[in-house]
C-alpha cells in the first residue's frame, strides 16, 4: 500500500481566502465530469454514492486516482490543486449531487437505425480491425462486405452477413475499433501490383451507392470498382488501368476462392494482361 | 437560512438581465434517428447551412424551410469545412482533405476527390486534424492534433515513425506494455508526421510546406478579418491555459511533440530539452483564456458579420468552447505591430449552454452554434441565435496604453460608476505538466479613471503593463447613461509587448 501524505503548501500565492470549490471544479474537473451522466468519468451523482460521508478517501483517490473502470481512462492525479482545494470540490460535489438522480444510460448504439447507416450498399470511414487507420468500409449489398485500405490503396480483406458496429467508436471519441458484423470470406495480403510500390491515393467516385477507387501506382492510373455477388457469394471487382506495357497483377489462390477473370490469362495466381485488356477487365471473386 | 436566500434574491436580480433581452436562443431541430454531434460548419452560396456530422454525414440545412437535405456520407470524424463557390465542399476528416463534389447535378455528392493526405496516422485517437482555411490567394491551411497517450499507436501506421523520443516503435505500439510506457511517450507524442504541425497547401492541392509548429490540440483555426491566421488550442501538457495564436510562417507555438519533425532536428526528444530553451523558441500566445473562468477548451474562430449582432461587433472575431457556457469575442490590438488580445465571454448566463464547437452566420444574420462531446462533456445538436436589433452596453475596444488601457463602450456610460472597474494579473509558468494555476497574481492600483467627452471612452490608468501577463478588467459595476448593465463583463487583456 502506498503512503499518501496529505500535506501541501499552499498552491496560490494569493491564498488568503479559503478555495472556492466550484471554481476549482470548473477549472479541474468540469470536462470530464458532469452532474448526473458519466463522460469520460463518473457523474457527481455516482461520487456522492461513492464518497458520501468518506471525504479523507475522496481526497487520496484525487490525489493518486488508479485505474477502476475497465474501459475507461485512468484520471491524471489531481495534486496540483492541494488537499484544501481537493475538500472544497467535495464539499461542492457532495452539494449540488443532494437529491439528484443520474440520467438513464442508453445501452446500446442509439442511432443504429439511423438512414444513413441503413442505408446499402454504404460507404464509410472508420478505424477497421487489421488495416491502416486509413481504412475504408464498404457495405457492398446486405451479405457483402469489404475493407479497402486507402492508406496503401488496396483491398484489405472481405466478410460475409452484416456490416459494421461502428458503436465502440462512435459513442466516444475514436479510442476503438469498428467490429466486423460477420465473418471473413476473403484476405488479401497484399496489392496486386506488389509491395513497395509509389502510391498515391486520389479518393472514389459513388456510383449507385458502391465507390469507384482512383489512384496511382508508380506512373500507373488505376480505378477500381465494386459490386456484390448477392447472397453473401462475393464480388465481382472492375478494373481500368492506363499503361503502356504489359501487366502482370498478383492474385494468389486461396482456398474457398474461385477467381475467374474475363480478360488477360490468369494462371499460377498472375494475371497477364496486355495494355488494351489492362485499360478494362473485371475479376469474379466467388466465396463461400 | 437567511444569507441563503438573500443570495437567492441576488441570483434572481442577475437574471432579470441579460443576453436574452437582446437575443433569442432556439434549437433547431436536427435530422431525425441521426446522431447530431457537430463536427464542421460552413454557409453554402445558396445560402444553405452545411454541416458534417460525427459519424460522417454532411447534410444542407435550409433556414427558410427548415427542411435537411443529405449531401454525402460516410466521412470519419470531419472537423473543419469550407464551401467553394462552385458548390463542392471541402470537409477535413481524420485522413484526408476531401472535396465533396455534385458532378451529376441530382444535389448529392458522387465524388470524394482526395485533396491533400501526405500526412501521418498512428491509428491514436487523440489525432484530430482540423481546417481547412483558406488565404486570400487561395491555399488552404490544415492543423493537425498530436496522439494521447490515453492509449498506444496501432500497429499499423500510415507514413513513417520517428525514432525520436524515449520509447521504440513496439512499445509505443504494444497495449499490454503500455501502462509502463505511457509515462515516457510524453502526456501527448507526435511520432507520425507533421502531427502538431500547421500545413499549408496550393490552392490545387498538389504542394504542401510545414507552416509552423508547436501545436496540441488545435480544435480551432481561421483567418480573422485582417487576415491574420488563428488558431485555438487547448490547455493540457505544455499549456497552462487555453492559448489563441496569431500564426504566422516558421513560428513555433509552444508544445514540443511536433519538434520531432523539423527539417534538420537534432535536439533530440523535445521533451527533455531544457524549458527555458523551448520558451525562448515559442511565439507568445496573442491570447489566453483562463481555465474554469472564460474557456477550457476553445473552439473554432467566425468573423461577426455586418447587421448580425451590434454595428461595433462586425469584424470581430467569436470563438466557441466547449466547457464553459458561453462564446468568448475576441477584442484585437496591436502594439508595435505585435497583435495582442482582450477576451471577453459572450452569451454567458443564457441558454446557450456547453460544447459550442463550431459556429456559422447564415444569411438570415443569425448565428447557428453546432454542438459536441465527442464523450468529453459537451452538447449535441445546433442553437440558432438572433440578435433582435435592441443596442446594449458592452466593450468594443481596446487599447493598450503606457499607463493602462483605453476602452471604448457601445454606449454612453454613466460616469459615477467607471470608478467601480478593477484590475488583476497573473502570468503563467511554461511546463510540461497538465494546465498551470495562476502566478504571480495582484490586483491593480487604478490611479484614474477618465472618461471622454462623449461618454464612450474610458482611460484607465493602472500604471505600467507587465509584459507576459494576463490582465483581467472587471467591468461588472459599468452602467450605461441610461442604467443598463454591460454584457460580457469581463475582459482578460494578454499583454505580449507593453507599450513605452
Amino acid at each position: 500500500m502506498k503512503q499518501i501524505s496529505l500535506t501541501f503548501a499552499a498552491a496560490f500565492s494569493v491564498a488568503a481566502a479559503a478555495p472556492d470549490g466550484k471554481q476549482l471544479f470548473t477549472t479541474n474537473c468540469s470536462a470530464c465530469h458532469m452532474l448526473d451522466q458519466m463522460v469520460v468519468g463518473p457523474s457527481l451523482v455516482e461520487m456522492r454514492s461513492l464518497y458520501g460521508g468518506k471525504q479523507d478517501d475522496f481526497v487520496k483517490w484525487s490525489i493518486a486516482p488508479q485505474k477502476k473502470r475497465p474501459g475507461a481512462i485512468e484520471m491524471p492525479s489531481q495534486a496540483h490543486i492541494g488537499e484544501e482545494g481537493l475538500r472544497a470540490i467535495y464539499m461542492h460535489v457532495m452539494q449540488v449531487s443532494k437529491g439528484v438522480t443520474a440520467k438513464k444510460q442508453e445501452k446500446g448504439d442509439p442511432y443504429a437505425t439511423a438512414p444513413t447507416h441503413l442505408a446499402r450498399p454504404q460507404v464509410q470511414r472508420i478505424f477497421m480491425p487489421d488495416a491502416s487507420p486509413a481504412a475504408i468500409a464498404v457495405a457492398l449489398d446486405d451479405t457483402n462486405s469489404l475493407c479497402w485500405d486507402a492508406g496503401n490503396c488496396r483491398l484489405r480483406y472481405a466478410w460475409k452477413g452484416g456490416f459494421i458496429d461502428g458503436f465502440s467508436y462512435w459513442q466516444g471519441n475514436g479510442s476503438s475499433l469498428a467490429k466486423i458484423l460477420g465473418t471473413v470470406n476473403y484476405t488479401e495480403q497484399a496489392s496486386p501490383f506488389g509491395r513497395d510500390q509509389d502510391l498515391k491515393f486520389l479518393g472514389y467516385k459513388v456510383k449507385d451507392g458502391l465507390p469507384v477507387f482512383r489512384y496511382q501506382v508508380g506512373e500507373k492510373m488505376v480505378i477500381e470498382a465494386y459490386s456484390p455477388i448477392g447472397g453473401g457469394l462475393g464480388f465481382v471487382r472492375s478494373f481500368a488501368i492506363v499503361t503502356t506495357a504489359p501487366l502482370v497483377l498478383d492474385f494468389p489462390a486461396q482456398s474457398g476462392v474461385a477467381i475467374v477473370a474475363n480478360k488477360g490469362r490468369l494462371e499460377g495466381g498472375k494475371l497477364t494482361l496486355s495494355p488494351a485488356e489492362a485499360a478494362a477487365f473485371n475479376l469474379t471473386f466467388s466465396l463461400k | 437560512m437567511k444569507t441563503a436566500t438573500f443570495l437567492a434574491s441576488l441570483t434572481l436580480a442577475a437574471a432579470a438581465y441579460g443576453w436574452t433581452e437582446h437575443f433569442s436562443f432556439e434549437n433547431v431541430a436536427t435530422p431525425p434517428g441521426m446522431d447530431p454531434q457537430v463536427g464542421a460548419m460552413d454557409r453554402m452560396p445558396d445560402g444553405r447551412i452545411a454541416v458534417a456530422f460525427h459519424r460522417g454525414e454532411v447534410m444542407f440545412y435550409n433556414p427558410a424551410d427548415h427542411s435537411w437535405k443529405l449531401f454525402a456520407t460516410g466521412l470519419q470524424e470531419p472537423l473543419g469545412m469550407l464551401a467553394e463557390a462552385d458548390g463542392s465542399v471541402l470537409v477535413m476528416q481524420r485522413a484526408e482533405l476531401t472535396r465533396l463534389k455534385d458532378t451529376d447535378g441530382d444535389g448529392s455528392a458522387d465524388e470524394y476527390e482526395t485533396v491533400f493526405d501526405d500526412f501521418g496516422l498512428s491509428g491514436n485517437y487523440h489525432e484530430f486534424a482540423y481546417g481547412p482555411a483558406r488565404d486570400a490567394e487561395g491555399n488552404l491551411f490544415i492543423v493537425l492534433g498530436v496522439a494521447s497517450n490515453g492509449a498506444p499507436m496501432a500497429k499499423e501506421i500510415r507514413g513513417a515513425f520517428s525514432e525520436i523520443g524515449q520509447v521504440d516503435f513496439n512499445g509505443m505500439t504494444a497495449r499490454e506494455t503500455w501502462g509502463k510506457n505511457k509515462n515516457t511517450a510524453g502526456r501527448m507524442y507526435a511520432r507520425v508526421k507533421w502531427r502538431g504541425w500547421v500545413l499549408k497547401i496550393s490552392p490545387d492541392g498538389k504542394t504542401m510546406e510545414p507552416y509552423a509548429s508547436g501545436f496540441r490540440s488545435p480544435n480551432g483555426i481561421g483567418f480573422d478579418a485582417k487576415g491574420r491566421l488563428l488558431i485555438t488550442d487547448n490547455q493540457g501538457d505544455w499549456r497552462p491555459t487555453s492559448p489563441l495564436y496569431d500564426v504566422r510562417e516558421g513560428g513555433f507555438y509552444g508544445h514540443p511533440a511536433s519538434l520531432v519533425w523539423q527539417k534538420g532536428w537534432n535536439g533530440g526528444d523535445p521533451r527533455l530539452m531544457d524549458v527555458a530553451k523551448l520558451d525562448a523558441m515559442q511565439t507568445p500566445a496573442a491570447g489566453f483564456f483562463p481555465q474554469g473562468e472564460l474557456a477550457n477548451s476553445p473552439t473554432w474562430p467566425v468573423i461577426i458579420p455586418q447587421v448580425a449582432f451590434p454595428e461595433g461587433m462586425a469584424g470581430q472575431t467569436v470563438i466557441g468552447e466547449m466547457n464553459q457556457p458561453n462564446l468568448v469575442r475576441v477584442l484585437d490590438d496591436e502594439v508595435d505591430g505585435v497583435f495582442q488580445t482582450a477576451l471577453i465571454p459572450m452569451f454567458d448566463g443564457s441558454p446557450l449552454g456547453i460544447g459550442n464547437n463550431r459556429m456559422v452566420f447564415g444569411n438570415d444574420g443569425a448565428m447557428y452554434v453546432g454542438k459536441t462531446a465527442l464523450s468529453w462533456a459537451g452538447g449535441k445538436g445546433i442553437t440558432r441565435i438572433k440578435w433582435n436589433g435592441k443596442e446594449f452596453l458592452s466593450l468594443e475596444k481596446i487599447k493598450a496604453l503606457p499607463k493602462g488601457f483605453a476602452l471604448r463602450f457601445s454606449q454612453p456610460l454613466d460616469s459615477l460608476t467607471i470608478k467601480t472597474l478593477a484590475v488583476k494579473r497573473h502570468t503563467y509558468q511554461y511546463h510540461q505538466a497538465y494546465g498551470a494555476p495562476k502566478k504571480n497574481e495582484e490586483l491593480l492600483v487604478v490611479g484614474g479613471a477618465t472618461l471622454s467627452e462623449d461618454g464612450m471612452t474610458v482611460t484607465l490608468d493602472v500604471g505600467s503593463l507587465a509584459e507576459r501577463y494576463l490582465h483581467l478588467i472587471d467591468m461588472t459595476g459599468l452602467l450605461s447613461q441610461e442604467g443598463g448593465k454591460i454584457l460580457g463583463n469581463k475582459a482578460w487583456y494578454h499583454v505580449v509587448k507593453a507599450p513605452k
